[in-house]
């Protein structure tokens, strides 16, 4: 079994943006072997307010056998609708504790979305394609990105105190959450990951 | 070795050999096809052994993945719902007959189990992942458990993420092997090596069966871990490979056994046959060899044994007639049938053996004057008139066994008689037989027999001696002018003797045992002694002296005479010689027998002693009796001629007794004449002998000769003699024949007294046996 060293090597710039309602955060992530990150979530819990819930939806598609999108963030109560892209069957299974649920083998457009309202990481599979995996990572907090290929993404939110958490499936070793404040001025995050675990691995949800 | 064990025990020590041979070589390939074939099988069994391992492998792999895959299975296992999942691990596990499932997390730690000794909360060996497998979530080796072997496959469980490991398990039990052993052919043993050792776990074969040294194995490693190795070993036992190819071997075995046997059986026989013609040949032969010629050889055969029996046949009957003839020839008068000699004497001596008992008389008998047949009447009637006799004596019938013709005119024949006074009248009968005239084609010839008779007695055993003492007889018959003669005990020859004396001669020339003697002649007239007469004497070492008479006569008969005249002349002249050197004038007279006349090469000896011993012919003289010439008296003038030309002095001796003619006298190239010593013994006997001594003195004179006059006794013989003329005297009345020293000291005595001086007495006593006193 290969094993590859583990090395956090994660540097985080802040910059305060100096008396202003809302500041933008850009983070930047590469890793460690110098690539841009993409599907790497970040999310920033306010510190000192907190945020009505939200009834949103969101959808997870079933293309050529494979989730799309294969990771995704949601606000705590979103309903997420899986309809199926392909000509043959899928299932729809959660084992994951904060939301567990089996859609049965259906084609076409499920009869009805799945409810995630408990924060946690959602682990999906197909119980008939067993490589079929999807990570849904449920929220409480409105502020959150999904970096694309780019591995940078922008984020407004009101200034004030956050907690930061970054998250993606195969990193290892992944640096403890940490406060951040943002001012009204934009702010560049960059940050390094290294993804380069097993493949069986997936990394912890940062609570 | 006789000819048919060698031919018999060669074929079969060939035939030995080339089995051997045959039986080495297959009993080689046997036993490496054994070794090969063992080689073989192992390795197919290797092949067949990893492909079931395999198959079992893939099947606990469908079976695990099944399960794995199994939406509730996943349910349980992320809901952690133990009883429901042992009771999935044990359904799971009866439905494909693993004997053991389990189900572990991620990290090894047992979750839950069935048919194992794992407890949850133990940490399981998962066995390693096969990277080359076609997905990478299963993973299969080898494990024991609590003494037994298990193939593991472990397959990850995933809900979708993988979460646990279900493991599943085959055990290696008895029967599993026993099916593995079953289709590879081969033992199988799993072995286990733990801290405490290697383990047979289980086997198809008893106990250290596989550690032989005649059984061939191959290893396959199942797992090697830090402390725990299995092992499988495939194993052949060589014994039970080799029994289809020792049987073969076996049955060549009994065939080369019964081969050599059959063989041992045809060899001596053939060999019996080619050998016992060949044994009757040799008998044969060896038949042959010993003079049988009649045997049949008994060999009846159209083979090459059969062409030689046949030409041994003919030669065997070739030889009969060649013996025959010889035999014949050897021993058969060719002219009148009758047995020769040699037969005649083989035959009497058998007879002689036989009849030890009864006397057997011989008779040799001679035609008288049978010459004169042949040369009147031709040799055809001669050979008419024995074969004539030869049938008369054999008609005989008292001669029992045998007749013979001895020589051309003499026969012999003997018989057994009753008695031995019967000898003579035996003797008469032939005598009989032979008196009518022989009649040659109608002329009627007279036969004159003389007859020789001798009769066995203990002394004369041998027919040879038999012979002998008939020949004596017939010698006596013949010379006292009888028909018969019977012999005599007191006849007996002294041939034996005279052999004897013939080496003993020899003998005595050779070391020498003669001794010159010396008798002086004197001239009458001046009685000056003017030489002496040479005569021999033999020192005998056993018998004494003997004078001439006792070995002269058999000297000349064996013709050992002139080795003897020989020695006489050399010593004689030698002597002479040493006389001349010393200033005596002395004539030494040696005497030469006829037969020495014969000697062609008399006069060059005679030249040859004179030159080396330096003495004048003249002072040697040589008596010649007449009979020396009277054989062939051309030949002995020639010599006499050589010999009087050296200018030696010849002499002859007995004058007066032979017969040789004045004729032959007068052309001798002689000097003087010697007279017999008859004349001078008859002159003192008879005064009326005077006359013819005085007409031989007369005519030796009348010749030119001097004459010499020997036997000499008297002084009025040798006064006689002078008055008749005669010139030389020798005889007892001047001295005997004496040695050489007792001459020379007669001489020294005779010199001593003046020569014209009155004779005296003059006694040499120690001479007295060889000297007669001299009276002058």
């Amino acid at each position: 079994m290969r094993r590859y060293r583990r090395r956090v090597c994660a540097l985080l710039v802040i910059s305060l943006a100096p008396g202003a309602f809302a500041g933008t955060v850009t983070v930047d992530v590469t890793t460690t072997t110098g690539i841009k990150a993409a599907d790497v979530v970040i999310v920033f819990d306010p510190l000192d307010a907190t945020p009505p819930p939200s009834h949103g939806k969101a959808t997870i598609d079933q293309v050529n056998k494979q989730y799309v999108p294969r990771v995704t963030v949601v606000r705590t109560g979103t309903a997420i609708t899986f309809p199926n892209s392909d000509h043959i069957r899928h299932q729809v299974y959660s084992f994951s504790k904060p939301n567990k649920f089996t859609l049965k083998l259906y084609a076409g457009s499920p009869p009805t979305p799945v409810n995630f309202d408990q924060p946690g990481l959602v682990v999906l599979g197909c119980n008939i394609h067993d490589h079929m995996v999807a990570f849904v990572g449920v929220v409480d907090s409105p502020y959150f990105v999904k970096t694309p290929p780019s591995g940078t993404a922008e984020l407004t939110m009101p200034a004030g105190r956050y907690r930061m958490r970054v998250w993606h499936p195969n990193e290892i070793g992944a640096a403890p959450p940490r406060e951040i404040t943002v001012s009204g001025e934009a702010m560049t995050i960059p940050l390094i990951i290294d993804l380069q675990g097993a493949p069986t691995a997936v990394a912890a949800w940062p609570e | 070795m006789a000819l048919r064990t060698r031919i018999a025990v060669t074929f079969l020590l060939l035939l030995a050999a080339v089995l051997a041979a045959a039986l080495l070589a297959v009993s080689e390939t046997n036993r490496r096809n054994v070794e090969r074939d063992a080689g073989v099988r192992l390795d197919a069994g290797m092949l067949a052994f990893s492909r079931l391992l395999d198959s079992n492998r893939r099947q606990l792999t469908h079976a695990a993945h099944a399960v794995a895959a199994d939406y509730g299975f996943r349910d349980a296992v992320s809901t952690n719902d133990t009883d429901t999942l042992v009771s999935v691990l044990e359904n799971s596990g009866t439905r494909i007959g693993a004997a053991m499932v389990v189900l572990t997390s991620l990290d090894g730690e047992v979750l839950a189990t069935s048919g194992s000794q794992f407890r949850p909360g133990m940490h399981f060996p998962l066995p390693p992942v096969r990277m080359d497998s076609i997905d990478g979530d299963n993973a299969s080796g080898f494990i024991v458990d609590n003494g037994r072997i298990y193939e593991l496959v472990a397959v990850q469980v995933s809900s979708p993420l993988p979460v646990a490991w279900i493991a599943m398990g085959f055990e290696l039990d008895a029967a599993a092997v026993r099916e593995l052993a079953g289709i590879t052919g081969l033992n199988v043993t799993l072995s286990v090596k733990s801290a405490r050792g290697w383990t047979d776990t289980v086997s198809t074969v008893a106990a250290d069966a596989i550690r032989r040294d005649d059984v061939v194995t191959r290893r396959i490693e199942l797992s090697k871990s830090n402390d725990t190795e299995i092992v499988a070993v495939l194993s052949r036992s060589l014994a039970a490979a080799r029994a289809p190819f020792e049987s073969l071997t076996r049955a060549l075995f009994l065939i080369a056994a019964i081969s050599l046997v059959a063989f041992a059986f045809a060899a001596f026989w053939l060999a019996r046959n080619i050998t016992r013609p060949l044994q009757d040949l040799t008998r044969a032969v060896g038949r042959m060899r010993d003079g049988s010629y009649d045997g049949v050889l008994g060999v009846q055969r159209r083979d090459e044994l059969g062409v030689l029996a046949e030409g041994l046949e003919l030669m065997q009957s070739a030889v009969q007639t060649r013996d025959q003839a010889i035999r014949r020839l050897a021993y058969e008068d060719t002219l009148t049938g009758l047995m020769n000699r040699t037969a005649f004497v083989a035959s009497l001596g058998r007879a002689l053996g036989d009849s030890a008992a009864a006397p057997v008389a011989v008779a040799v008998i001679n035609l008288h004057r049978f010459r004169r047949i042949n040369e009147h009447l031709g040799y055809s009637v001669g050979d008419a008139v024995l074969v004539k006799i030869a049938e008369r004596l054999a008609a005989v019938p008292s001669v029992q066994s045998a007749v013979a013709r001895l020589a051309a005119d003499q026969f012999a024949a003997f018989a057994t008689l009753r008695d031995a006074d019967t000898v003579q009248a035996w003797g008469t009968s032939l005598l009989v037989a032979l008196s009518e005239p022989v009649f040659v084609e109608t002329q009627p010839i007279d036969i004159t027999p003389t007859l020789g008779l001798a009769q066995a007695s203990p002394g004369t055993a041998s027919a040879d001696g038999l012979m002998r003492c008939a020949d004596l007889a017939l010698e006596r018959a013949r010379r006292e002018k009888r028909a018969l003669a019977l012999f005599e005990a007191a006849q007996t020859p002294a041939a034996p003797d005279q052999l004897s004396l013939l080496g003993e001669l020899r003998h005595a020339v050779e070391h020498d045992e003669l001794r010159l003697f010396f008798q002086p002649k004197i001239e009458l007239e001046t009685h000056r002694i003017v030489g002496a007469e040479v005569l021999l004497r033999w020192q005998h070492p056993t018998r004494g002296l003997l004078g001439p008479a006792e070995f002269i006569p058999f000297a000349e008969q064996t013709g050992f005479i002139r080795k003897l005249t020989r020695w006489t002349l050399d010593r004689a002249i030698e002597q002479g010689a040493r006389w001349h050197r010393a200033g005596k004038a002395l004539t030494l007279a040696v005497n030469i027998s006829a037969d020495d006349l014969g000697d062609a090469r008399l006069d060059s000896r005679v030249a040859g002693l004179l030159t080396r011993h330096q003495l004048p012919p003249p002072l040697l003289t040589l008596e010649i009796t007449e009979s020396g010439f009277i054989e062939d008296p051309t030949r002995a003038l020639r010599i006499l001629d050589a010999i009087a030309a050296l200018g030696v002095t010849l002499s002859i001796d007995d004058f007066g007794t032979g017969y040789s003619s004045l004729s032959h006298l007068a052309r001798m190239p002689v000097h003087e004449v010697k007279i017999d010593r008859t004349f001078v013994q008859g002159l003192e006997s008879d005064p009326e002998f005077a006359p013819v001594v005085r007409s031989a003195i007369d005519m030796g004179h009348g010749l030119g000769l001097k004459v010499v006059a020997e036997g000499i006794e008297t002084e009025a013989a040798a006064r006689r003699l002078r008055d008749l003329g005669c010139d030389i005297a020798q005889g007892y009345l001047y001295a005997k024949p004496m040695p050489l020293e007792a001459l020379e000291l007669w001489l020294e005595g005779r010199v001593r007294v003046p020569v014209i001086a009155v004779p005296v007495d003059f006694p040499i006593e120690d001479l007295a046996d060889t000297v007669n006193l001299a009276v002058y």
